[in-house]
């Protein structure tokens, strides 16, 4: 078996099943980490290296959806096996972001590729949360007059506009303009603005509006 | 002078009355005393004798129903076959003379030619103004014709011809007669009478009397007759060597040693073992001996053709001898009485025998009343217990319907981890060298998990079979322990804690162990359903088990939900009274008609601290009871 490799969380309070299922996926060349119980997995789980969980619905205690709920925040993709899934459950499983909902007993082959996507997903994000990581830094690195100029930039705003608010000269803001791209290793606006959303500082509603952007005037 | 002869009429009246009155004042009493009429039985023999036992109880019975005064009895027995008259009679007539003394007799029944005699010589001293009346045999006792003045008998007729008549007709091939008698004075004058009866015999039959003997010689002398000879007893008061005899008892012991039939020649004797005889019937003599004394007490002039009155003789027969010596009794003559067949009990007793067959009856017949009446019962109780069990059979249905997916779940649990565990040694048989002890492992705990899922199954389906109603003796806590760990999955399912605490040690109870079961499983359901509006964590399920008495143990299931309301509580074992939104409300009624049916109780109350207690109780089984 050729697996991506990952750390397998299992969280099972069937002895018996949490048993097989890791006997199961380290034969496939899965890391696996077991846990009889949701509390036992947030007390305890390291999550550093890419993996996914493989998570019981029905627990005594913190149940399965409950548990997902409680790692949002800390995003590890989340496979659900369940003994009897109904519908709604597994709506809201789908809904709260569980990558996958497979019912006991599972095809080795369908848990494989369940848990192959959840990894995958797992690398996918932490790569993301890197690069996402590198940006910000950059934009952390900006000089408090630079990051004032970079917020009125991607909103849409003119040099012009930008250096009567700031009460200074124009040529000021372009040479703002000028050290904060080179600085955040952006070639044009447009990459700019695209960076600005993609860190979360800049909303929809305040995108500049095709129509009125000053790209092409400000090249 | 018309006025002085007035007076003087007038002073005779008065006279004349005081007369009367003291003449009525000093009579009276007098004769009172006249009234009672006297009567003196005197035996010449044995006065217990059977037969005159017989007659002075008929004799008795007529003197009161005829008579209007009072009749005293007295009585005296000269017993003069054991005793000999001559050597005690002066002596016994100055002891009768002063016994009576003044007390005057009126009649003297004088029972025997002996009684007779002592009479005729002693009378006149002992009871003066007595009159007889002679009871005896006509003929070789008494003679009519010497009979004293005033004196009146009742006679009966020894029928010794008669008697012979009736043996010959019954045994019409006898060659022998043989003639038992005594030696007494009695036994010879019967003696002499049947010897003229036999003597106008023919003589193709040979006749011998055995007179007197001694009774061991009787008896061989008898036992050697042969069976087709005829033996007439006479009566035996006396062998020749003076022994004296009851003859009733000298005729069983003949009775019993004879082959040959035996004839009695006085109704006494039947009865006793002797085949037929003509004879007077004892109660007929009675009734007569009862004229004659009414007679003789009334005065007045002797009636000369009632002077002498003589009982008829009748042919009788006992139907036991006949059968006995195998004798056809349709040989008889016609008008024959026949005795002690077995008929007459039922003629006896026709009315009383009717009576009781008819009380048998209607017994009988209420008796089967009930017996259809428990039948029907029967049936009904069969047939409602059936619905019964129906209806607990469908309530497991839906019980186990609505945990079906926690049931699902359960099952999936060991399913799974067999699949997991076929994956993965399929992996490692394939690699390169397969991975044996690993896979060895593997089918382990595949085997282990197959236990577990058809363990699940079993449960479900022993709760889910028809099964008759079953009592054994069970522990409690265990089946409760198994109960719980069928619902486990759905408690599990809401979030519900379920908690334990059952006393160890328990005796057994007798129940059904399927229905025991359904009933725990409703109340966990139940208290399971009623805790859904609670948060999280405050949903436990608490079942105890605890001795309530000396005979039963108490199983109670609370839960921390809301309670019963209180105007459901009263209701809540009724149908169709449901807690649940979508519940049958057959549930806690199936639970308590299981529970009733195993003379339990089941109730429900709101516990203080909250929630709903469901508490009941078992009997401990009869084997356990301490």
């Amino acid at each position: 078996m050729t697996a991506t490799s990952g750390t397998v969380h299992v969280v099972d309070d069937d002895a018996s099943w949490r048993t097989s299922a890791a006997r199961l996926l380290s034969v496939a060349g899965y890391d696996v980490v077991l846990y009889e119980s949701a509390e036992q997995f947030l007390a305890t789980a390291e999550l550093d290296e890419p993996g996914c969980l493989l998570l019981d619905l029905r627990m005594p205690g913190l149940s399965g959806l409950e548990l997902q709920q409680r790692l949002a925040q800390r995003t590890l993709p989340v496979v659900f096996v369940s003994g009897h899934g109904d519908i709604p459950t597994s709506v809201l499983a789908i809904k709260a972001g569980a990558e996958d909902f497979l019912s006991k007993p599972v095809d080795s082959g369908v848990l494989f590729s369940a848990i192959e996507r959840a990894i995958a997903r797992d690398c996918a994000e932490r790569d993301g949360r890197r690069q996402h990581d590198a940006l910000r830094a950059r934009v952390d690195a900006l000089t408090p007059r630079e990051r004032i100029v970079f917020d009125a930039v991607v909103r849409g705003k003119l040099n012009k506009q930008i250096a009567a608010d700031l009460g200074t000269a124009e040529r000021t803001i372009k040479w703002h303009r000028h050290n904060l791209m080179e600085k955040l290793q952006v070639a044009s606006f447009a990459e700019l603005v695209s960076l600005a959303e993609h860190l979360g500082l800049v909303s929809a509603h305040d995108r500049p509006t095709p129509g009125f952007s000053s790209a092409a005037q400000q090249h | 002078m018309t006025l002085y002869g007035s007076k003087t009429r007038t002073l005779s009246v008065l006279q004349a009355l005081i007369t009367a009155l003291l003449l009525c004042c000093v009579s009276g009493p007098l004769r009172a005393a006249e009234e009672e009429a006297r009567v003196l039985m005197l035996y010449g023999l044995d006065a217990y004798l059977p037969p005159f036992l017989a007659m002075d109880k008929a004799m008795r019975g007529s003197l009161a129903n005829e008579t209007s005064g009072r009749i005293q009895f007295f009585f005296e027995s000269l017993d003069s076959q054991r005793f000999a008259m001559e050597t005690v009679e002066p002596e016994l007539a100055a002891l009768l003379a002063k016994k009576y003394g003044a007390l005057r007799i009126n009649v003297v029944v004088a029972v025997s030619r002996i009684a007779l005699d002592f009479f005729e010589r002693h009378g006149a001293q002992i009871w003066p103004g007595a009159r007889v009346v002679f009871v005896g045999f006509l003929g070789y006792e008494f003679n009519p014709s010497a009979l004293p003045a005033g004196a009146s008998a009742v006679l009966s007729i020894l029928d010794a011809a008669g008697t012979i008549d009736i043996a010959r007709r019954l045994q019409p091939g006898a060659r022998r007669i043989v003639v038992v008698s005594g030696v007494a004075e009695v036994d010879k004058r019967a003696e002499q009478q049947a010897r003229e009866a036999l003597a106008k015999l023919d003589q193709r039959v040979a006749v011998e009397f055995l007179s007197g003997l001694p009774l061991p010689e009787l008896l061989a002398r008898v036992a050697a007759e042969p069976p087709d000879s005829i033996v007439i007893y006479l009566a035996q008061f006396r062998d020749r060597d003076g022994r004296p005899y009851e003859p009733h008892e000298l005729l069983r012991a003949l009775v019993k040693t004879s082959r040959a039939p035996v004839y009695g020649a006085a109704e006494s004797m039947l009865g006793l073992g002797a085949v037929a005889g003509s004879v007077a019937s004892y109660e007929s003599r009675g009734r007569l001996i009862g004229d004659q004394v009414r007679r003789t007490l009334a005065g007045g002039p002797p009636d000369p053709s009632r002077t002498v009155l003589a009982a008829p003789n009748r042919c009788v027969a006992d139907a036991r001898a006949l059968q006995r010596w195998s004798l056809d009794e349709r040989l008889l003559p016609d008008g024959c009485d026949i005795r002690f067949a077995d008929t007459p009990l039922w003629r006896q007793y026709q009315r009383e025998i009717t009576a009781t067959v008819a009380l048998i009856a209607v017994q009988a017949a209420l008796i089967g009343a009930l017996i259809v009446q428990l039948r029907r019962r029967r049936a009904a109780e069969l047939e409602s217990q059936a619905r019964y069990l129906e209806v607990a059979h469908m309530n497991r249905r839906v019980a186990l319907g609505e945990m079906s997916a926690s049931i699902a779940h359960e099952l999936n649990q060991p399913l799974g981890a067999i699949r997991n565990n076929a994956s993965a040694a399929e992996i490692l048989i394939k690699a390169d060298p397969p991975r044996l002890q690993e896979v060895a492992h593997i089918l382990a705990d595949i085997q282990r998990d197959d236990q577990r899922a058809s363990d699940i199954i079993e449960r479900i389906r022993k709760l889910l079979r028809k099964t008759p109603f079953e009592v054994r003796a069970m522990d409690l806590n265990e089946t409760i322990e198994e109960t719980l760990q069928i619902a486990g999955g759905a408690a599990a399912d809401k979030k519900v804690v379920v908690k334990t605490e059952l006393e160890p040690g328990l005796p057994k109870v007798s129940a059904d162990r399927v229905q025991l079961q359904q009933v725990i499983l409703n109340l966990v359901l139940n208290a399971i359903e009623a805790m859904h509006q609670n948060g999280v964590h405050k949903r436990v399920l608490t079942v105890r088990t605890a001795r309530a008495n000396g005979k039963e143990s108490a199983v109670s299931v609370a839960d921390s939900g809301a309670g019963i309301p209180a105007d459901s509580i009263a209701r809540i074992f009724d149908p169709f009274v449901s807690s649940k939104a979508g519940g049958m409300g057959m549930g806690l009624a199936i639970s308590r008609s299981i529970i009733e049916a195993h003379g339990g109780a089941i109730r429900a109350e709101n516990a203080a601290q909250g929630g709903a207690v469901f508490r009941f109780t078992l009997p401990f089984a009869e084997a356990s009871r301490a």
